[in-house]
C-alpha cells in the first residue's frame, strides 16, 4: 500500500473519531421531558441562530443544539456547572453580568431567564450525548421543498384591480400599477416619441434608429405606428444579433481558447445558430432541446449540429497525462461540474454544482441529484462534427484520421533524415580531417555509400507517404467545416501503466455511463452508483434516463417536469433585458439564496401565458414592449425617488447604460461605416478598419481583448447572468486616447462633410440627429459653433474631429433614457 | 448619512464643476503644486494613524506553518492524524505534513521567521504577525470576496471602495484605489467593485506585467491632440454633460463618469510619471529586485507616495499560492519572488518617512492545511492562518494570537476577517460601526454586524 493510500485510510478512520466527552448522568424521564418541553424550545428560539449546527456562522465555537455542545461549551469555556447557576457561564451571560451579554441583541424576558436558572439548578438535565450524536444526518424533505415558490406550477392570475383604470394597455400594466398604488406611487408620463423609438430600436436591435426613422415615427400619428415599429424591428435580422448576444453571455461563448487546450470544430457556427434561432423565434422549449441534444432528435438533421456548441464549447482544463490518474480524475470531474453549473444556472436558475461535495446547503438538491446529472455529461464527448450526414462524411473522417497518422510518420522520417544528414556532414568533416592526416581512407568512403543508400530509401518512403496523403486529401468532404458538437461517448480516466507513476490514459467508450457518488466531491472516493436522471425536487417521480447519455431526456425534463421554473427563468431574463433589472434580481438563482420576485403574480402570469403562447420569445417581447410600463418616461418623480429609489415598483423607466456592443455599433452606425454582414468568422476588434458589429469581435477565453475587458464584457470562462457596470479612469483614457473614438470621429466628420459640405450649422444638427436622435438645443448649437469657431481648411477639420470625439464621449450617447 | 439617491451628488457636482471651470493654466499648476481639492466624502471619525494602505495579496492562500507560525508538533506526528485532533477540511487530506523549512528568531524582538524569507526577517521589528486569522469559507471565490468585500455575497462594495467612501482621495490626478495584478485574480473585478457605493469609488485594475507605463496603462497618451486641445475638449464635454444632467435626477453614475474622464485626463500627465518604475534610481531598482511582484511593490510605493489611498498588489495571475500538489517544491520559489521586494518596500517606506502612516497588509484569502493533500500538497484552510500588518500605527516585532498545536485552527485571540477590517478602518480613523451606507432600506457596513478592533496591536 502506498504511503498516500495509507494516509488516506488512516484519515478515514480518524474522521469518525470525536473528542471524548463526559456523558451527563442519566436523568429521569420527567427530567428529559422537562428539557424537551421547556428548555430546548427556548434554546432553539433564542440561541440556535448563532449557536447551532445550522447557524450561518457559528459564534464563539459554541453549539447549544446538542448535549455534547452544551457540556463542552465554547471559546469562553464550559457553559454549565450543573446545580450551580451562579457559577454557570450560561446564566451570567444571559443575566448580562460580566461582559459576555447574551443574546447580544437584548436581554431575555425575566421569565425565560428564570426558567434557565431553574434548569441549571435542577442539574441541567439533557438527553445522553450518544443518542444525540447518533441522530441521522438531515435528509432533504423533497415533498416540503416542492412548495418553494419557484418550483410551484405557474398559473394565470386574475387581473388586479387598479384605480388609474385608463393607464394600462397590457395585462402586465395591471400588475405593475396595482403594486405601485399599493406602495403609494403613480406612473410616470409616457416617454416622448423620439426617446421611445431610440429606446426601442436599441432594445431590439442594439443599434440607434436613423434620423429618418425617428422623424417619420414622430410625425406618424396613426394609432398603430408604435406596434408596427415593434413588428418591423422584431423582424430585422439585427434583432437576433442583439438578443443572441444576451444568450452568449449565459453560455460563456468563446471563439478561441488557450492554445494548449483542445477546441473541436468552429465555434462561430454556434454563435450564428443562436442568432438565427432568435430571428426564427424557435419555441424556447425546442431551443433548449436542440442545444442539448439536437443530434438525438428525429426532427433535426446534421445541419443543426452547431446547436450543440453550448456543451461542446464548455471550458476545458489541461490534463497532464504524465500525472497519476487520481489527479486527472479530479480535473475531469471539475469539467463535469462546470457543465452542470452552466446548464443548471442557464436553464433552471439553480446552482446545482454546489451539491458536488455534499447536499446543497440551501436548496433541495442532493449529492445524488448532482451525480445523476454528472453522468449525462460523463457520457458526452466534445468533438467536431460535419454538418452533413455521417454516412456521406465517413470516408472523409477515415481519411482525416489516416492523414494524421501518416503525417506523424512523415515527421518521424524527416527527423531521421535530418539526423542522418547531420551525421553525414560530421562524418564527412571528420573524413576530411582524417584524410589530411592519413591519405589512406577507403573505409570511410564505403560507409558514406551505405549511408547514401539508407538515405535514398528514407526519402523514397517520405515521397510515397506524401503522395498517399495528397490522395487522401482529395476524399470528398475532406475539408468540410466542422461544427463544435458532441458525440455519445463516455470518458474513462485510466492508469496508463501499472503504477500511478506511469501516468494516465483517457479512454472513450461508446455508450453511456452512470457515475458513483463521489464522497466529498472526490472522484477517488467513489460511493454508490447513481443512475442518470433528472433532479428529484423537479420530478414527480424521477426515472432513470434510458436513451443514450440522457441529454435529450434531460432537455425534455427541463421543459416539461421543470417547465414552470424554466419558463420563469427565461421570462425573467427577457424582462431583465428590457428593464435593466429582473423581476427576480438574481436571474440565475431562483433558489433559497436568490431574491424573491418583486411581482410574483406577474411573473407567474407571464410565464404561464408564455408557455400557452408556444414558448415564443417574440410574443414575450411584444407583451413587454407594448405595455404602458415599458413606455414610461425615465424621469422619476420626487415621490418615486424618496419612496422607491431603486425603482423596484417601476413607477418610471430605468435609465440604462448601453453595453459595449451597442455603444460601439452606434458609433459605427452614426459615422456611416457599420458593416451589417450577418454571421461568419470573428475578427479582431482592435484591427483598424474593422467595421463589423461588435458581437463578431474575437472572444478569447484565455487572453481577453483589453478593450472588451475594460468595458465589462463578461468573462467567457463562466456563465454570466448579468453584466457589471464599472466606471473607471481607464475607460476615461479610452475615450480620450483610444483609437475607436478617434477613428469614428474622423469617419463621422467625413460623412458630415460629404452630406453638408462646409455648412457648419447643418453639420451640427446632423451630428445630433445621427448620434442622439434629436435636434440640438440653441445652447448646444452655440457651444458647438463656439468650439469649432471661425476656422477653415485643416484647422477646421481637426476642430471638427475634436468636436465629434466629444459628442461620442458624452453621457447622453452612452445612457438610454 | 448618505442614501442611494442623494449621496454626495452635490459634492461631486462641486468637484466636477470646479475642475471643468478651471483653465488649463490653473490645472497644470495644480499639477505641480500637489494636492488638489480633496474628495473627502465622509471624513475620519477620529485622528487616523494610517493614511494609506498597501495590501500585498498572496492569492491562492499561503501556508502559515512554512512562514510565520512554526509548529514543531508536526514533526512528532508526521504522517499521522492524532486521535481527537480536528483537522477536517472540504477535501480529503491525509496525515500531518511537517514543514521542511526552518525558523529563526529574527530582529531584536526575536519573532521567528522562516528561512524562506531571510530578507523580510530583517524587517520583523516593524511587523505585527497575526497568527490567529480565520475566515468563513474554504473556497477561493467566497474567501476572496470575504477578504476584499467583507462578505461572500458578490454584491457588496470592496474594502477599497469603503476606504474611498470614508476618506476620499488625496490626489485627483490618479485613481484613489489601484489594483495591480500581472494577470487576473479569480473573481476578478468583483473584488474591487463599488456595488451600491458611488461608482467612482471602485478600484482601477491595472495589469502591470509590462512595466512601460504606456503599455501597462492602455491609451495613456495621445499622439494627435496636445494637452491644451484635450482640455478644451473636456471643458466642452463637461458642459454638454452638465446640460444633460440638469434635466435628470438620480445621477450617480453620470457624475462618476464625468469624474472618471477628468481623472483620466490628469493621469495622462501624472500617470506616466507615477507608474514608471524606471524613474527610480538604480540602487532602488536593485533593492526591490526583478519580477512582476517586485515591480508591483515598487509601483505601490510610488503610488502611495503620490496620495493614492489604497493599492493592492496581487502576487500573480489566477491563484499561484494554491499549492494542492508539490507544495514544498513550489513554496520556495514563491517566497523568493516576494522576500526581497517586500523587505525593500518596508525599508523604502521607512526611509522616506512613509511607513509610519502607511499600513502594509500581507496575506492570502486563507491559509493551508497542516495535513497533506495527495501526499505532497496542502488543502485550503480558513480555520486558522497568518496575515501580518506593518506600519500605519501598528506595533512591530510582535505576534498576536495562536493556532492549535498543528497550526490548523485559530485558538487564542482569534482574529476574524471582520476584525481585521474593523482594525484597518480604525487605523484609518474610521469607526467600522459608524461607516454606514443606506441601501435598499438598510444601513450597510464593511463589517456587516460583526467585527472587533484588535486594540492590542495598535501602537
Amino acid at each position: 500500500m502506498s504511503i498516500r493510500l495509507r494516509l488516506a485510510v488512516c484519515g478515514l478512520i480518524l474522521l469518525s473519531n470525536m473528542p471524548l466527552l463526559a456523558d451527563p448522568p442519566a436523568f429521569s424521564k420527567e427530567d428529559l421531558a422537562y428539557f424537551e418541553r421547556k428548555i430546548r424550545p427556548l434554546l432553539s428560539a433564542r440561541c440556535y441562530s448563532c449557536h447551532s449546527k445550522d447557524a450561518k456562522i457559528l459564534h464563539g465555537e459554541l453549539r447549544v443544539d446538542s448535549s455534547a455542545g452544551l457540556i463542552q461549551g465554547g471559546e469562553s469555556g464550559p457553559l454549565l456547572v450543573p446545580g450551580k447557576p451562579e457559577e454557570s457561564l450560561l446564566i451570567s451571560a444571559i443575566q448580562y453580568q460580566d461582559g459576555l451579554d447574551m443574546p447580544p441583541k437584548g436581554k431575555l424576558p425575566d421569565a425565560e431567564i428564570a426558567e434557565l436558572v431553574a434548569w441549571v439548578k435542577r442539574g441541567a438535565p439533557m438527553p445522553p450525548v450518544n443518542e444525540q450524536l447518533a441522530q441521522p444526518a438531515k435528509q432533504i424533505d423533497f415533498e416540503a421543498a416542492r412548495q418553494f415558490w419557484s418550483f410551484q406550477p405557474v398559473q394565470e392570475h386574475s387581473q388586479p384591480e387598479v384605480q388609474l383604470a385608463d393607464w394600462p394597455t397590457q395585462r402586465i400594466d395591471y400588475f405593475i400599477l396595482s403594486a405601485m398604488e399599493r406602495e403609494g406611487l403613480s406612473p410616470a408620463v409616457p416617454a416622448d416619441r423620439d426617446i421611445l423609438i431610440r429606446r426601442l430600436t436599441f432594445d431590439l436591435t442594439g443599434l440607434p434608429p436613423t434620423p429618418e426613422e425617428v422623424q417619420a415615427f414622430v410625425a406618424n400619428d396613426s394609432p398603430d405606428a408604435y406596434q408596427e415599429l415593434v413588428e418591423r424591428l422584431l423582424a430585422a435580422p439585427q434583432y437576433g444579433e442583439k438578443w443572441g448576444r444576451m444568450w452568449l453571455d449565459l453560455v460563456r461563448y468563446t471563439d478561441f481558447t488557450a492554445s494548449w487546450l483542445e477546441q473541436p470544430g468552429e465555434p462561430y457556427f454556434y454563435r450564428d445558430w443562436v442568432i438565427k434561432a432568435f430571428n426564427d423565434d424557435i419555441p424556447y422549449d425546442e431551443f433548449v432541446h436542440r442545444q442539448l441534444a439536437t443530434d438525438l432528435m428525429a426532427e433535426t438533421g446534421p445541419e443543426d449540429l452547431p446547436a450543440l456548441g453550448l456543451i461542446s464549447l464548455s471550458p476545458t482544463y489541461w490534463k497532464e497525462l504524465k500525472l497519476p490518474s487520481e489527479i486527472i480524475k479530479v480535473i475531469v470531474a471539475d469539467e463535469w461540474e462546470e457543465r452542470i453549473a452552466a446548464v443548471s444556472e442557464t436553464f433552471l436558475g439553480l446552482t446545482v454544482a454546489c451539491a458536488r461535495c455534499h447536499d446543497h446547503k440551501f436548496d433541495p438538491i442532493s449529492s445524488e441529484d448532482y451525480y445523476a446529472l454528472a453522468g449525462v455529461f460523463a457520457s458526452t464527448r466534445s468533438i467536431g462534427r460535419p454538418m452533413i450526414p455521417e454516412k456521406e462524411y465517413a470516408p472523409a473522417r477515415a481519411a482525416i484520421a489516416e492523414v494524421a497518422k501518416l503525417e506523424q510518420e512523415v515527421k518521424k522520417l524527416n527527423a531521421a533524415i535530418a539526423k542522418r544528414q547531420k551525421e553525414a556532414k560530421e562524418a564527412a568533416k571528420k573524413a576530411e580531417e582524417a584524410e589530411q592526416e592519413s591519405p589512406d581512407a577507403g573505409t570511410t568512403a564505403a560507409t558514406a555509400e551505405a549511408a547514401d543508400e539508407a538515405m535514398t530509401d528514407l526519402k523514397q518512403q517520405v515521397a510515397t507517404l506524401t503522395s498517399r496523403i495528397t490522395e487522401l486529401k482529395a476524399t470528398p468532404h475532406f475539408d468540410a467545416p466542422l461544427a463544435s458538437a458532441v458525440s455519445e461517448e463516455s470518458v474513462a480516466v485510466e492508469r496508463a501503466g501499472k503504477s500511478p507513476q506511469d501516468g494516465t490514459r483517457l479512454a472513450y467508450h461508446d455508450g453511456p455511463q452512470d457515475l458513483p457518488l463521489f464522497s466529498r466531491g472526490d472522484p477517488n472516493r467513489p460511493g454508490e452508483v447513481v443512475p442518470r436522471r433528472f433532479l428529484t425536487v423537479l420530478s414527480p417521480e424521477p426515472k432513470p434516463f434510458t436513451q443514450g447519455s440522457g441529454r435529450l431526456e434531460l432537455a425534455r425534463a427541463m421543459t416539461s417536469d421543470a417547465a414552470p421554473l424554466a419558463a420563469r427563468v427565461i421570462v425573467n431574463r427577457i424582462w431583465h433585458g428590457h428593464f435593466g433589472r429582473g423581476l427576480v434580481n438574481t436571474p440565475s438563482d431562483f433558489g433559497a439564496q436568490g431574491d424573491l420576485p418583486t411581482h410574483p403574480e406577474l411573473l407567474d402570469d407571464l410565464a404561464a401565458r408564455f408557455m400557452a403562447n408556444g414558448w415564443s420569445i417574440k410574443w414575450l417581447h411584444r407583451e413587454i414592449l407594448l405595455s404602458a410600463t415599458w413606455q414610461q418616461s425615465s424621469q422619476p418623480s420626487a415621490e418615486a425617488l424618496s419612496i422607491d429609489p431603486a425603482n423596484l415598483w417601476l413607477s418610471h423607466m430605468n435609465r440604462r447604460r448601453l453595453d459595449f456592443e451597442p455603444w460601439r455599433d452606434a458609433m459605427l452606425s452614426a459615422s456611416g461605416v457599420l458593416d451589417l454582414t450577418l454571421g461568419g468568422r470573428s475578427s479582431n476588434l482592435d484591427q483598424p478598419g474593422n467595421h463589423r458589429r461588435t458581437l463578431y469581435g474575437s472572444i478569447h477565453r484565455h487572453e481577453m481583448s483589453t478593450t472588451l475587458l475594460m468595458h465589462d464584457f463578461p468573462d467567457p470562462n463562466q456563465h454570466s447572468p448579468k453584466r457589471s457596470q464599472t466606471i473607471t479612469a481607464l475607460q476615461g483614457l479610452f475615450l480620450l486616447n483610444g483609437p475607436l473614438l478617434a477613428e469614428q470621429a474622423k469617419n463621422l466628420v467625413a460623412r458630415l462633410e460629404r452630406e453638408f459640405p462646409g455648412q457648419t450649422e447643418e453639420q451640427v444638427d446632423r451630428a445630433y440627429w445621427l448620434l442622439l436622435s434629436r435636434q440640438p438645443t440653441e445652447q448646444e448649437r452655440a457651444l458647438a459653433l463656439g468650439f469649432v469657431g471661425e476656422t477653415s481648411g485643416e484647422d477646421r477639420l481637426s476642430r471638427w474631429q475634436q468636436y465629434a470625439q466629444v459628442l461620442l464621449a458624452t453621457n447622453e450617447f452612452l445612457y438610454l433614457d | 448619512m448618505f442614501t442611494d439617491h442623494s449621496h454626495n451628488r452635490r459634492h461631486l457636482l462641486k468637484l466636477g464643476g470646479g475642475i471643468g471651470m478651471l483653465g488649463l493654466a490653473q490645472l497644470l499648476s495644480a499639477e505641480e503644486t500637489g494636492p488638489a481639492p480633496s474628495a473627502l466624502t465622509y471624513g475620519p471619525h477620529f485622528a487616523p494613524k494610517a493614511k494609506r494602505v498597501i495590501h500585498l495579496f498572496m492569492n491562492g492562500g499561503p501556508f502559515q506553518g512554512d512562514l510565520f507560525d512554526p509548529k514543531p508538533a508536526l514533526e512528532k506526528y508526521a504522517g499521522e492524524r492524532p486521535e481527537g485532533a480536528d483537522l477536517v477540511t472540504e477535501r480529503p487530506t491525509g496525515g500531518l505534513l511537517p514543514s521542511p523549512f526552518k525558523f529563526q528568531p529574527r530582529g531584536e524582538s526575536g519573532v521567528p521567521v522562516s528561512e524562506l524569507l531571510p530578507q523580510l526577517g530583517q524587517c520583523i521589528d516593524d511587523i505585527c504577525v497575526l497568527r490567529s486569522m480565520h475566515a468563513d469559507n474554504p473556497n477561493h471565490g467566497p474567501a476572496l470576496l470575504q477578504m476584499n468585500n467583507g462578505t461572500i455575497v458578490p454584491t457588496r462594495p470592496s474594502m477599497g471602495a469603503w476606504f474611498l467612501y470614508g476618506l476620499g482621495t488625496e490626489n485627483p490626478d490618479l485613481p484613489g484605489y489601484v489594483v495591480l495584478c500581472p494577470g487576473r485574480p479569480v473573481r476578478f473585478s468583483i473584488l474591487w467593485n463599488s456595488a451600491f457605493l458611488p461608482s467612482s469609488f471602485q478600484g482601477t485594475y491595472i495589469n502591470h506585467s509590462k512595466i512601460d507605463p504606456a503599455t501597462m496603462i492602455p491609451h495613456l497618451t495621445n499622439s494627435t491632440w496636445d494637452a491644451q486641445t484635450q482640455r478644451r475638449q473636456l471643458d466642452l464635454l463637461q458642459q454638454l454633460n452638465s446640460v444633460h444632467l440638469e434635466t435628470r435626477t438620480e445621477t450617480s453614475s453620470l457624475d462618476a463618469r464625468s469624474q472618471a474622464i477628468e481623472t483620466a485626463y490628469r493621469m495622462q500627465f501624472r500617470g506616466s510619471e507615477a507608474f514608471d518604475v524606471n524613474r527610480e534610481t538604480k540602487a532602488t531598482r536593485e533593492a526591490y529586485g526583478t519580477g512582476h511582484f517586485a515591480n508591483g511593490c515598487l509601483l505601490a510605493r510610488r503610488l502611495v507616495e503620490r496620495g493614492v489611498r489604497f493599492v493592492q498588489v496581487y502576487y500573480g495571475n489566477g491563484q499561484p499560492w494554491d499549492t494542492h500538489s508539490k507544495h514544498n517544491e513550489t513554496v520556495p520559489n514563491l517566497c523568493k519572488d516576494i522576500d526581497r521586494p517586500i523587505a525593500a518596500l518596508l525599508t523604502d517606506l521607512k526611509q522616506r518617512g512613509l511607513l509610519e502612516d502607511t499600513l502594509v497588509v500581507w496575506g492570502g484569502e486563507f491559509g493551508r492545511t497542516p495535513t497533506s493533500e495527495n501526499g505532497n500538497g496542502r488543502d485550503h484552510n480558513h480555520h486558522g492562518f497568518t496575515m501580518w500588518l506593518a506600519g500605519g500605527g501598528v506595533k512591530g516585532g510582535m505576534t498576536y494570537g495562536e493556532t492549535d498545536e498543528f497550526g490548523f485552527k485559530a485558538t487564542v485571540n482569534k482574529v476574524h476577517v471582520h476584525d481585521l477590517h474593523a482594525t484597518i478602518l480604525h487605523l484609518l480613523g474610521l469607526d467600522h460601526e459608524q461607516l454606514t451606507f443606506r441601501h435598499a432600506g438598510r444601513d450597510y457596513r464593511l463589517t456587516d454586524v460583526y467585527g472587533q478592533v484588535v486594540h492590542e496591536i495598535i501602537a
